[in-house]
This record gives C-alpha cells, sequence and structure tokens, in this order.
C-alpha cells in the first residue's frame, strides 16, 4: 500500500509563501490559523541560510493520535492523518505530543477557550460525508477525493514542495540530486 | 480579599497580553519549538509525553480510581469504623471563615475529580459535547479553588507542620488498622491530615498553575524559558506531565480524606459544616490537642 508523504525540497524553496497563502485561501481558514507555515534558519547567513514549508507531516505511528484522550484521530489507508473535529474537545495534547507543531487551535470558545484543533489534512477533508457541504465548512476542500493534489504543491512555483505516494516523492528527489550532483 | 482581586484581574490581564503579542507557539519561537522535540540535547519531552500520554496515565488513573476505595472497602468491613457518641461536650473549633473556605474547596473538588476523570477517559465517554462540558468545567472550576487556596493555606498552616508525634501516627497508621480505640497524641491535626494539607495546597497550587499553562497555551513566560532553557512547548509538555502525575496524589488523598470524615470516623464530617467537634473523638485520636483545650477549659 502506498503512503502519501509531504516533502519540502529545501533547495528550491525560495520562501515566497505561495504555500501558506494559497491553504488559507482554499480552505477559508480563521485568521491566526495557517495549517502550512514555510520557516528560514540560518536567515541572512549567506551559505547557510535555508527555507521549508512544514505542515502537518502524516507521520507513520502519528504520536497526536496515540495520546488524544478522546481517540478523535483516524489514519487512512493511505497514511494520511486525519480527526474528527465533532469529538475533539481542544485539550492541546496532540499539540504537545507533535513533533512539528502542526495542531492550532481557534480562540472561539468563552473566556479564550480552545476551539476544535485544526491542522493539515492533505486536503483529503474529514470523517463527514465526502464533499459535503459540512466536511467543507470543518475541513476545507477534499482534493484528494476529486483526484487532484493538495493546494500547497499545486500552487509551488519551483516544485519544492512534493506530495504523493512516498516512493514516487523519493524517487522524484533521488533523480533530482542526481541531476544536481549535491544537496541530498 | 483585596490582594486576591487585585491578583486576578493580573492574571487576566497578562493573559490577553499573552493573547495580543506574537505567538510563542507558531510565531518567532516555533523553530526552537520543532528542534524542542527529540533533539541530541534536549530533554526529548515530547516522545516522553507520548509514551506516558499514550500507555500509563489512564491506567494508572484507573488504578487509583478503583484500587484506592477497593482498600477503604476491605478497611471498612474488617476493621470497621470508629464510633463516637455525637451527644457528648463539644467545642467550637472551626468559625465561619474555617468553613466557608474549606467548603468551597471541597465543592470545586467535587467538580473537578469527576470532569478530570471524564477527559482522562474521554474515549470511553465518546468525546464531543459531554466531554467538552466536562473540559470547561474543570477549567471553571478552578477559580473558586484557586481563590481558596491561600487562605486556607494560611489558615491552618501552624498546624499542618510535622512534629515527631507524626512519626508514630505513620508507624502505627494512626490506629486505623486496630478495632480498639487508642489514644493517639495528636494535636488538632493527625499525621494524615498534615499530609492531605500539603498535598491539597502544594499539589493544588501545581495543578492550577500547570492548568492554567495549559489552557493559556501562548503565555509568554521569559524568566520561565531563560531559567529553564525549555522551548514554550516543551514547558507545555512539563505542565501536561505534571498535571497528571500531581493528579493522582491529589485523587488518592482526595479519597482518603472522604472516607476517613465519612466512614471510617462516624460522622466527622460533621465537623467542618457545623464547627464543632466532638470531646471523645478529640480525647482518642487527637489527645495532645485535647490537654491543651481541657487546660484552656474548653471542654
Ligand atoms: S499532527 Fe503532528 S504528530 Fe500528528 S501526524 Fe501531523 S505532524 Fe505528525
Ligand atoms: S485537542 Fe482534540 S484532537 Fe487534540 S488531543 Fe485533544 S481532543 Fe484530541
Amino acid at each position: 500500500m502506498s503512503r502519501m508523504k509531504f516533502f519540502c525540497d529545501d533547495n528550491r524553496c525560495i520562501e515566497c509563501f505561495a504555500c501558506s497563502v494559497a491553504c488559507a485561501e482554499a480552505h477559508e481558514l480563521p485568521t491566526g490559523i495557517s495549517r502550512r507555515k514555510v520557516i528560514t534558519l540560518f536567515d541572512g547567513i549567506e551559505g547557510k541560510e535555508v527555507s521549508t514549508s512544514i505542515a502537518c507531516m502524516h507521520c507513520t505511528d502519528a504520536p497526536c493520535e496515540q495520546v488524544c484522550p478522546v481517540d478523535c484521530f483516524y489514519i487512512r489507508e493511505d497514511g494520511i492523518v486525519l480527526h474528527d473535529k465533532e469529538k475533539c474537545i481542544g485539550c492541546g495534547y496532540c499539540l504537545y505530543a507533535c513533533p512539528f507543531g502542526a495542531p492550532q487551535f481557534p480562540r472561539d470558545g468563552a473566556f479564550g477557550a480552545k476551539g476544535a484543533m485544526d491542522k493539515c489534512t492533505m486536503c483529503a477533508g474529514g470523517p463527514l460525508e465526502t464533499n459535503s457541504e459540512k466536511e467543507r465548512h470543518l475541513y476545507g476542500q477534499n482534493r484528494i477525493a476529486e483526484g487532484r493534489v493538495p493546494m500547497c504543491a499545486a500552487v509551488c512555483s519551483t516544485n519544492a514542495l512534493l506530495v504523493g505516494d512516498a516512493e514516487s516523492v523519493s524517487t522524484i528527489y533521488r533523480k533530482r540530486v542526481a541531476g544536481r550532483g549535491k544537496g541530498a | 480579599m483585596k490582594k486576591y482581586i487585585v491578583m486576578f484581574i493580573a492574571a487576566l490581564c497578562l493573559a490577553s497580553v499573552a493573547y495580543a503579542a506574537d505567538s510563542q507557539i507558531w510565531g518567532e519561537m516555533r523553530i526552537q519549538n520543532i528542534l524542542g522535540y527529540g533533539q541530541e540535547e534536549s530533554w526529548k519531552l515530547g516522545p516522553l509525553f507520548t509514551m506516558l500520554q499514550h500507555k500509563y496515565f489512564a491506567w494508572i488513573f484507573l488504578g487509583v480510581l478503583l484500587g484506592v476505595p477497593l482498600v477503604f472497602f476491605l478497611h471498612y468491613k474488617i476493621v470497621g469504623p470508629k464510633v463516637f457518641p455525637h451527644s457528648h461536650n463539644k467545642h467550637y473549633a472551626f468559625n465561619l471563615f474555617h468553613r466557608t473556605v474549606h467548603q468551597i474547596a471541597a465543592v470545586s473538588f467535587l467538580v473537578l475529580l469527576p470532569t478530570g476523570f471524564i477527559i482522562v477517559f474521554g474515549d470511553f465517554f465518546g468525546g464531543g459535547t459531554l466531554v467538552r462540558m466536562a473540559k470547561n468545567l474543570h477549567g471553571l472550576f478552578t477559580i473558586p479553588f484557586a481563590i481558596v487556596v491561600i487562605p486556607m493555606a494560611l489558615m491552618w498552616l501552624k498546624e499542618a507542620l510535622f512534629n515527631l508525634e507524626d512519626v508514630k501516627w505513620f508507624m502505627i497508621l494512626g490506629g486505623y488498622l486496630s478495632k480498639e480505640k487508642q489514644i493517639i497524641n495528636a494535636t488538632q491535626f493527625n499525621a494524615g491530615q498534615k499530609m492531605w494539607y500539603w498535598v491539597a495546597i502544594l499539589g493544588g497550587i501545581t495543578m492550577i498553575l500547570s492548568g492554567a499553562f495549559m489552557f493559556f497555551l501562548d503565555f509568554k513566560m521569559e524568566m520561565l524559558h531563560n531559567i529553564t532553557g525549555l522551548s514554550q512547548i516543551d514547558l507545555l509538555r512539563v505542565a501536561a506531565i505534571l498535571h497528571n502525575v500531581m493528579g493522582f496524589a491529589v485523587v488518592a488523598l482526595f479519597i482518603t480524606h472522604v472516607y476517613m470524615s465519612m466512614f471510617a470516623i462516624k460522622g466527622a464530617v460533621h465537623s467542618i459544616i457545623t464547627g464543632y467537634v466532638e470531646e471523645e473523638e478529640v480525647k482518642i485520636l487527637h489527645n495532645a490537642w485535647y490537654k491543651k483545650l481541657k487546660d484552656q477549659g474548653k471542654f
């Protein structure tokens, strides 16, 4: 079985934030939530500066899934890690467990109580009926169901952001590395 | 009282400042947060929290929830309760202030514990509205407890300091293992009550602080970061671990406290409702206190 993975080729990422903005727009995310973020390390240091784009990495053995007290995560056959917003109690445990700071929380409750967790779905929606009004409202577009690649990868102008079955992602990347002779 | 109101308002202000400022988790600090997960020089708190929460916490809570009452059930069946005549002389030991403060703490605990358990066993309850409500009540009822915890700590501090008699108390576990009414030379609080005092107060404060961290999530604590060298997310992991581990102790001793006052010493609970303690009960279970009261002509 194939496993869906993201990979950001930091040799190509030009820190344009298109992925982040496109994601927020496509899924109509509330302000303050950005499922995909671009980070830059060694900012301004010549030769060392590197940028990459991070969202939920859809981990194998996902730690978020292991700690959730209401068990609201489910991992699809293809490895996409999704969760049920109607079950989620906004406790934040998934955030503590996640190595990438992917889970986020809108502050929509009284006294600033955390709302249901929100994270990247790899554009695969949620547990509700595919492409239903409600699924779209809670989880954003379900592009995977339509056979399209996630929004972030679709708009990446340098093709730095790769997505798909782990095997093919690594094949593409290996070819690139071989082609430029460095940068593995 | 004014002091507490000011403290409360200050806490609220701090919280709103934290919101307005740049995010500690998803803003500037997110790289440190990501690096902190399981890197070589880090404390590896991410994997640690994941392992504890995934494999142990819920089971330990279940063990405490079933185990402690089971032990007391057996105690009740085998040793039985201590019964004192409540028609005798009484001494007014807890004034209205003592009782009000204690009652507020009691009510908060009666909400905090069950809601805490509903969160821990959230999947059993199916998640969603019920568990979310429990989580919100859990946060809400922290407020009354937070308001009374300091006055409660201060009003019983002197009585709760340990002394040599307490060692003896521990050796015979306060005489609760025998059916006889042995005379115990304890002061107003015996070693068991003192132990509960410290767990309730220090544990309670730890629970409030770690809970507040988890609730506010994005608080700014430069000082804590500097002292511990931990990133925001690692501080949250510490808070979550502490909150759970401290929870075991608080739950175990709370159940003990309730059992003692309601069952093991029949009717002892009335003393914190009416304020009066009963002569023979004091004479036997708190003999040192009894002598003092007697000298003062209070019995
Ligand atoms: S939320 Fe975090 S832990 Fe869970 S799958 Fe995504 S990256 Fe992994
Ligand atoms: S915030 Fe929601 S998804 Fe995350 S661990 Fe808590 S209940 Fe589960």
